[in-house]
């Protein structure tokens, strides 16, 4: 009874970090447009895109192999159970029933969907998806052991590395445990983070210049269902993302049982946590200018050594 | 204010002194670097502020609003406007590679936290990480001025060492004789006056490299 | 071998065949006996070859997991070997026997039980694997097999160093004697002896900064030859390292000295950094493959000195375990997946005489199966789920987070630091691995050799699809592997087995410290996973395959506008060159371009690139001490001075030198 009951609520959240993907990307636009004196295109925009995309015929290039079909399928799996080991709306109250949670998992998921769109950019060939894979992957190896780093530095305290239990772990105490190692990690964790959803200054989301696209490169040769199941992919992993960092530093708010009151403020609360780190991302975009390729690392190593202080302010 | 909320604000103000250190050590561009200075010395006026409620001495409340005033908006205009009149190029030249000036910033981090029981003997009237903090801010503005070329940036990793030495005294004693607080700011403003008034006049060619100096060598 | 006489074709089948049974029974004992729980260890006598010395075979818990890890390999490389030797191998017959020997030398090292048997074992397999190496006649290789012998030899010497010493104070030779002589010697002697040891063993095993041989020797073996050097010898050197760390200079009680297991963790997590790095420059297929086999020791020997640092009460009992077991399964997995890398490269090699990744490419289409399983094997080497690499990494990580970093101070740092260091290999590995997998199979071919490539013989094809299935099968459902584990940890470091802590909660969910109080919530099931990711992925399949009125059609790749060609496509040069400027400081790369203009400097006629990436090891450690070895050996052969007279002096003066040493009171 339990364990069906812990199935729904995965499925459950899971279901809901899916359908707000796409809308956390059109408020993210959204607020972008504001912030240039534009109107913008609507929040629901990413929808629409979405299923145009779906009715519209497939165009594959010749040199693929058939592996090229299944790439669009596996990023999205792979994403999107990525996303069902974040606690969205309760923290279990003891032992987690299902193993389905681990932070190194959910990372290690993340890698599988960059790595399937690198071998799918290079099976296209040509010297685009060549050049964009080269430049995706080195961008993501230099954001892991960062993140290993801040995610270390969150859970020496906890004792876990289970999304949930680290969450319920700081909750009872989250107003008053903020401390400096927390703060180290969080600012590097929000560098990381622009890294991992693919916003300026690491890499562009809304150019058409095939020389500075690092992730929309790899999308090129995809078409129709196929590059709906990638952009799908694209808005699940940036709320995997943001939502990873509210459940790292952000955790007061989870739900306990299921009383609707309790879930209703849950949900308010995941509302506001994204919606917080959504207008960063988007008063980011609107600040700065896209960083040359090469000084990327630079940027990146600023959010390592964040990350490494914070560890180390926790044990030394 | 108990001592107790006044350690943790202590911490958490430490934390954020020392990300912007980080920031001005990886700063690119003249102007960040700056700006990062000018927001130290809006945080370093908060501590004050929280140790003078904290242990009542007044003298603390006027070196944190000087700290403000002055380290917080007069020097960083004084900068900015040299920069904007001289036109000088506001790109950030290190002199060893980024990622070594990284690493000397973690080691001098780790070591300074790492020696923090062996200083621990040192009187302090808020406990915690404030001392470490304070040293590892002196020894990364001092690396800042040491791996920079121009010499505006140098100016920037003194002021920055120059919190760190502010820091340490606050969270060490209760904040050093009123005297010597403003003579020791007197200098950094006389600092600042002669390296802009060297700036505005050595300025043969597009920017200044303090390299260059060594061509006066007779 | 379409082309050899009948009479060597049936030799090298049933030769093949043999060392096939031999694996398969060897690894049913060896089960049996990991299975056998707290049994004594099998023993066997046997006949005396020196008067001095008994000699002895004895299986523990150790030795027999090691012959599992032997006996996989070897039964994937010998159903491959017989097709791959094919019509061009030079002497098929010597290099059957060779690879019989060898298989033979390292099954008898992991049961040695004493020291004669293991060093005459030890020294067989290095002499049956150098046969192998130089089985191709070309200068690279004899030059390769040279240096192999070289540095094989040195690692011995220490090794002799190490055993001699030990069996002068047990006055024995076999392996008991030599383990309760050690009780008896004080720590520094102790610490001396181990890193001896370690020097010996990790010369073998290709540790950082004593690699240098492993990228020359292992791509001049065949290739099924170089999946059992790099996926079972390496693993016999750490056997070794093993053996000696946690069971022969073990102290009678208490925890091992704190100084072994950072060594070893440092030293693991340095060959797991530099071996990936130099890894991603290569462009020979064999070569890149042979530098990951350095970056996956390190990684091993990062849990075994995790596991050394935590054993013995210094950190919580069941994390030790963890440790170990990681490190175990981490041995068995490589041993899996650079197997199978391994004879996908020389199924490429086969088909096309090509080694050189740049010269490759579109080889998908032509040789599928080859190109799917060599995927797997990427897969499964960047650490990626749902595969086995990924599950002794999360292990890994586990123990570095919850036994090291919670020891707190700097050692906690170190751990932590260690633990970005594997989280950097595993992304440079993917990285390394997207260039090799899509430069040789994907895109268009760049020679006619490429082009005209067919996919290799059935048989090959068994012998990956072997190794391929170990990996799913132990990334899938890694518990039911567990009990493998338990009768090594359990002996090597006592306390609970393997299986105990890790599969607490069933076999398929993996735990990181099973019973101890909060240390079991942190869980993760590869099972649930892998079936999350299916059901999933074959969902997103349907829901985008729905509009089925929507047409589909094929079209060029877009390259501007320009008709696509071989030319077009992305070089491995060119993608590793972002880590190549990134990471100039371990590089020191060179690049020198020359350009050839026509009338006007904007008319380009030729350009010639060379680039070049050295191993700095190489020419900072080993450039240097042969160069001082030779002018060294030049100067004392300035003192031969071809005369008898001369010599017989010197002899005389060295007896009287010994006489004094010797018979001093």
């Amino acid at each position: 009874m339990e364990r069906t009951q812990h199935i729904v609520r995965i499925a459950t959240e899971t279901g809901l970090l899916v359908l707000l993907g796409p809308l956390v990307t059109g408020y993210v636009q959204k607020l972008k447009a504001r912030l240039q004196c534009r109107r913008g295109a609507s929040l629901l925009q990413p929808y629409r895109d979405l299923a145009k995309l779906l009715r519209k015929g497939t165009v594959r290039s010749d040199t693929a192999t058939p592996f090229f079909r299944a790439v669009p399928a596996l990023v999205l799996a792979a994403t999107v159970t990525a996303a069902t080991m974040l606690p969205v709306l309760w923290a279990p109250s003891g032992p987690a029933l299902l193993p389905v949670g681990d932070s190194i998992l959910l990372l290690g998921l993340l890698a599988l969907a960059r790595f399937l769109l690198a071998i799918g950019a290079l099976d296209a060939g040509g010297a685009f998806g060549g050049m964009v894979a080269s430049r995706e992957m080195t961008v993501g190896l230099l954001v892991e052991p960062a993140l290993m780093l801040a995610v270390f530095s969150v859970a020496v305290a906890a004792g876990t590395t289970d999304l949930g239990e680290l969450a319920a772990r700081r909750d009872s105490l989250a107003a008053l445990s903020w401390q400096a190692p927390d703060l180290l990690a969080l600012f590097g964790m929000l560098i990381l983070a622009l890294a991992e959803t693919g916003r300026i200054p690491v890499d562009n989301p809304d150019t058409h210049l095939e020389l500075t696209m690092l992730h929309e490169g790899m999308l090129l040769e995809h078409s129709g269902p196929g590059l709906a199941c990638i952009a799908l992919a694209t808005h699940v992993k940036q709320l995997v993302t943001l939502t990873l960092v509210a459940t790292l530093f952000f955790p007061p708010g989870l739900a306990r049982g299921l009383a609707p009151p309790e879930i209703a403020l849950a949900l308010g609360a995941f509302a506001a946590k994204v919606l917080l780190l959504a207008t960063f991302l988007a008063v980011v975009e609107s600040s700065y200018a896209k960083l040359r390729f090469f000084r990327v690392p630079q940027f990146l190593g600023l959010g390592l050594v964040s990350a490494f202080l914070a560890l180390a302010l926790r044990v030394l | 204010m108990t001592v107790e909320l006044a350690t943790r604000l202590i911490d958490v103000l430490g934390a954020l002194l020392l990300f912007t250190m980080l920031v001005i050590l990886a700063s690119g561009q003249l102007f960040r670097a700056i700006y990062a200075v000018a927001l130290q010395a809006v945080f370093l006026g908060i501590a004050g502020a929280v140790l003078a409620a904290a242990t009542g001495n007044p003298d603390l409340w006027v070196i944190a609003g000087i700290t403000i005033v002055v380290k917080a908006f007069v020097l960083p205009w004084l900068l900015i406007r040299v920069v904007r009149t001289v036109q000088i190029s506001r790109e950030i030249e290190p002199a060893i590679p980024m990622t070594l000036t990284l690493i000397a910033a973690s080691g001098i981090v780790v070591l300074a936290f790492h020696l923090n029981a062996s200083l621990g003997p040192v009187r302090q009237t808020i406990t915690g990480n404030a001392l470490p903090v304070g040293v590892t801010l002196i020894l990364i503005g001092v690396l800042v001025m040491a791996s920079r070329r121009k010499a505006l940036v140098q100016m920037v990793g003194l002021f920055a060492s120059e919190n760190g030495i502010f820091f340490t005294a606050m969270a060490i004693s209760q904040g050093m004789p009123l005297i010597i607080e403003i003579g020791v700011i007197l200098d950094v403003v006389l600092g600042a006056l002669v390296m802009g008034i060297l700036v505005l006049r050595v300025r043969s060619s597009v920017d200044t490299d303090i390299a260059d100096l060594e061509s006066l060598k007779g | 071998m379409d082309g050899q006489p009948p009479l060597t074709r049936i030799v090298v089948w049933l030769g093949h065949l043999l060392v096939l049974a031999g694996a398969l029974g060897g690894a049913a004992f060896a089960l049996s006996v990991l299975a056998g729980g707290a049994a004594a260890p099998p023993h066997l006598a046997l006949p005396r070859l020196f008067p001095f010395a008994e000699m002895s075979l004895s299986v523990d818990g150790l030795s027999a997991f090691f012959l599992v890890v032997v006996a996989l390999v070897t039964a994937a490389a010998a159903i491959y070997g017989p097709s791959y030797l094919g019509a061009h191998a030079k002497a098929p017959v010597l290099q059957t026997f060779a690879l019989a020997a060898f298989v033979a030398c390292m099954a008898l090292v992991c049961c040695a039980g004493d020291a004669m048997t293991f060093l005459l074992a030890w020294e067989g397999m290095t002499l049956a694997s150098w046969v192998l190496v130089v089985s191709d006649p070309r200068e690279e290789n004899a030059r390769a097999g040279l240096l192999y012998l070289v540095m094989a030899h040195a690692g011995t010497a220490a090794l002799l160093v190490v055993f001699l010493t030990l069996a002068d104070h047990a006055q024995a030779f076999d392996f008991a004697a030599l383990r309760s002589a050690a009780r008896g010697l004080d720590g520094r002697t102790r610490t001396a002896l181990f890193m001896l040891a370690l020097a010996g063993f990790g010369a073998k095993a290709g540790v950082v900064p004593l690699h240098v041989w492993l990228p020359k020797a292992h791509p001049a073996a065949p290739s099924h030859v170089s999946a059992l050097m790099s996926g079972v010898m390496l693993k016999i050197a750490l056997y070794g390292i093993f053996r000696f760390g946690f069971d022969l200079l073990a102290p009678a009680s208490g925890p091992l000295p704190a100084s072994w297991g950072w060594t070893v963790l440092l030293l693991g997590s340095a060959s797991a950094v530099i071996g990936v790095l130099l890894a991603l420059q290569q462009h020979d297929l064999k070569r890149l493959l042979a530098y990951h086999s350095v970056e996956n020791v390190g990684i091993i020997l990062i849990g075994a000195g995790l596991a050394m640092v935590l054993g013995g009460g210094r950190g919580p009992q069941p994390l030790a375990t963890l440790a170990l077991a990681a490190a175990l399964l981490h041995t068995l997995n490589h041993a899996a997946f650079k197997g199978l890398l391994f004879l996908g490269a020389g199924s490429v090699l086969a088909r096309t005489g090509i080694r050189n990744m740049e010269e490759l490419g579109g080889l998908a289409r032509r040789m599928p199966w080859t190109a799917w399983l060599f995927l797997l094997g990427a897969i499964a080497i960047s650490a990626l789920p749902p595969l086995n690499g990924f599950v002794s990494e999360w292990m890994t990580f586990q123990a570095l987070l919850l036994g090291g970093v919670r020891l707190g101070g700097a050692s906690g740092l170190l751990a932590g630091v260690a633990a970005s260091m594997l989280a950097l290999t595993g992304g440079l590995a993917a990285a390394c691995f997207a260039k090799a997998f899509g430069v040789t199979f994907l895109g268009r071919p760049r020679s006619s050799h490429a082009e005209h490539a067919r996919e290799s013989p059935a048989p090959m094809i068994a012998g990956m699809a072997l190794l391929a299935l170990a990996c799913i099968a132990l990334g899938l459902a890694p518990g039911f592997a567990m009990p493998l584990f338990d009768r090594p940890t359990a002996e090597l470091l006592g306390g609970l087995g393997a299986s105990a802590v890790v599969t607490a909660r069933g076999p398929l969910v993996l735990t990181a410290g099973g019973p101890v109080n909060g240390l079991e919530a942190t869980a993760i099931s590869m099972t649930v996973a892998a079936a999350l990711f299916a059901l999933l992925a074959a969902a997103a399949w349907v829901v985008s395959g729905w509009p089925r009125e929507a047409p589909r059609r094929l079209a060029p790749t877009w390259t501007c506008g320009m008709t696509p060609t071989a030319r077009f496509d992305y070089t491995a040069t060119a993608f590793a060159k972002p880590l190549r400027l990134i990471f100039a400081a371990v590089y020191r790369p060179r690049r020198q371009i020359e350009r050839e203009t026509g009338p006007s400097p904007y008319v380009l006629r030729r350009l010639a690139y060379t680039g070049e990436v050295v191993d700095l090891a190489e020419t900072m450690i080993y450039a240097r001490v042969k160069h001082w070895v030779n002018a060294t050996a030049q100067e004392i052969r300035e003192y031969s001075t071809g005369r008898i007279h001369g010599y017989i002096g010197f002899v005389l003066v060295t007896l009287t030198v010994a006489l004094l040493v010797f018979a001093r009171p």
